[in-house]
């Protein structure tokens, strides 16, 4: 996806105006129904990416906006470059986007938007929302009510492969074989029965990956599978996938019961769930999620 | 009746990586004036992943929220479950 960046224009990012005043963009967090938002912004609110700087809204027709401003010295296309390639910088921000992001998810059907939305002035915001409407109403009656719980499948893969061993019956023959052929032999028939216990286990994963998924789809309004982010080879063993729900808050207890259920299933062959959550509904708000109601996993 | 053996769903704190996949690998794109492109992403994330452990200035930002996880009264199920 690339991004399309309208023409600098001299001087038409200034929002605060000339003569020594700081020049500001905008930055937007997340967008939601007018009457679901606005009521929240008379209580408490979390801080904005500038920590300092509240947050405000921008409304257009039904729906609205979550935004601040932000130095335009530190957010024009240059200068965030230039931040992003410092890590503190960028995490602190990242992580106050979430916290905003966050903040209204809990109480709102919210589309969350990626870190480093910017726009020059408010109005654009607006535009944003009406030309979009369409598209951001049905988003935003997507996550109505609900939330993103994700579930980090780990295997243990010494477990695994021991579960495998007393109970894979074409695995416990070929080294049955291997242990009572002559020594040449066993030679090869061990290493062959080393690269099925290799291929069992693989295909253990995927069965056991298929398996919790399709009964999680089954309790939640959509679902995905994410790419692995870290070779994590600590505490529970490696990841060996991750899945994303979107998850009715009322069908919320159903969904871990099962996600519980599962885990205790699967414990003895070495796998271990983590579910994570709740999140914003940031894997399941572009236009190609809306459109399904359930999206395939695979 | 859960299995004792099992270390059921104990709230821990949400993973620093992962709330940061999310924050800058997804959410909707919507083409503001000035937005980060989706390698740009990709470059920053790579180069967080690697510096996470030293970056004690988002625990402190995100501590409120993951420490909040059970006391949240209208989000009593936030956290990290692991089973």
């Amino acid at each position: 996806m690339s991004q399309e960046l309208p023409q600098k224009r001299g001087g038409a990012a200034a929002a605060a105006g000339e003569g020594g005043q700081e020049r500001h963009a905008f930055y937007v967090y997340g967008i939601g129904a007018r009457a679901d938002l606005e009521p929240l912004f008379a209580e408490t609110l979390p801080e904005g990416i500038e920590g300092s700087v509240p947050l405000e809204i921008v409304v257009e027709g039904e729906l609205a906006a979550i935004a601040s401003t932000v130095p335009l010295k530190d957010y024009d296309e240059e200068a965030l470059e230039a931040h992003l390639a410092d890590p503190e910088w960028t995490a602190a921000r990242a992580a106050r986007h979430q916290k905003v992001v966050a903040h209204f998810a809990e109480r709102a059907g919210i589309v969350p938007l990626r870190f480093g939305t910017i726009y020059r002035e408010r109005s654009r915001i607006a535009q944003m929302l009406s030309e979009k409407r369409e598209e951001l109403s049905a988003l935003t009656a997507r996550v109505q009510g609900r939330e993103e719980w994700s579930l980090n499948l780990f295997c243990e893969r010494a477990k695994l492969m021991k579960r495998l061993d007393s109970t894979n019956l074409r695995l416990r023959e070929a080294s049955e074989r291997a242990a009572s052929a002559p020594p040449g032999q066993a030679y090869l028939l061990r290493k062959k029965t080393e690269a099925l216990r290799s291929a069992e286990a693989r295909a253990e994963i995927q069965r056991v990956t298929a398996a919790v998924a399709e009964a999680l789809a089954a309790r939640s309004d959509g679902a995905k599978r994410l790419n692995l982010l870290r070779q994590e080879t600590a505490e529970p063993g490696e990841l060996a996938a991750r899945l994303s729900f979107l998850v009715a808050r009322d069908r919320l207890a159903e969904f871990r019961a099962v996600a519980e259920q599962l885990a205790r299933e699967h414990t003895e062959s070495g796998f271990t769930l983590e579910l994570v959550g709740p999140w914003p509904a940031f894997n399941f708000t572009d236009a190609a999620t809306a459109a399904a109601s359930t999206d395939p996993i695979s | 009746m859960p299995d004792p053996d099992l270390e059921l769903l104990e709230q821990s704190d949400l993973s620093l990586l992962e709330t940061l996949d999310h924050v800058l690998n997804k959410g909707l794109v919507i083409a503001g004036e000035i937005t980060i492109s989706v390698a740009d992403i990709d470059l920053i994330f790579v180069g967080l992943n690697v510096l996470l452990g030293s970056v004690e200035t988002i625990n402190e930002v995100l501590g409120q929220r993951t420490s909040g996880g059970a006391a949240e009264s209208d989000a009593p199920e936030s956290g990290t479950g692991r089973a």
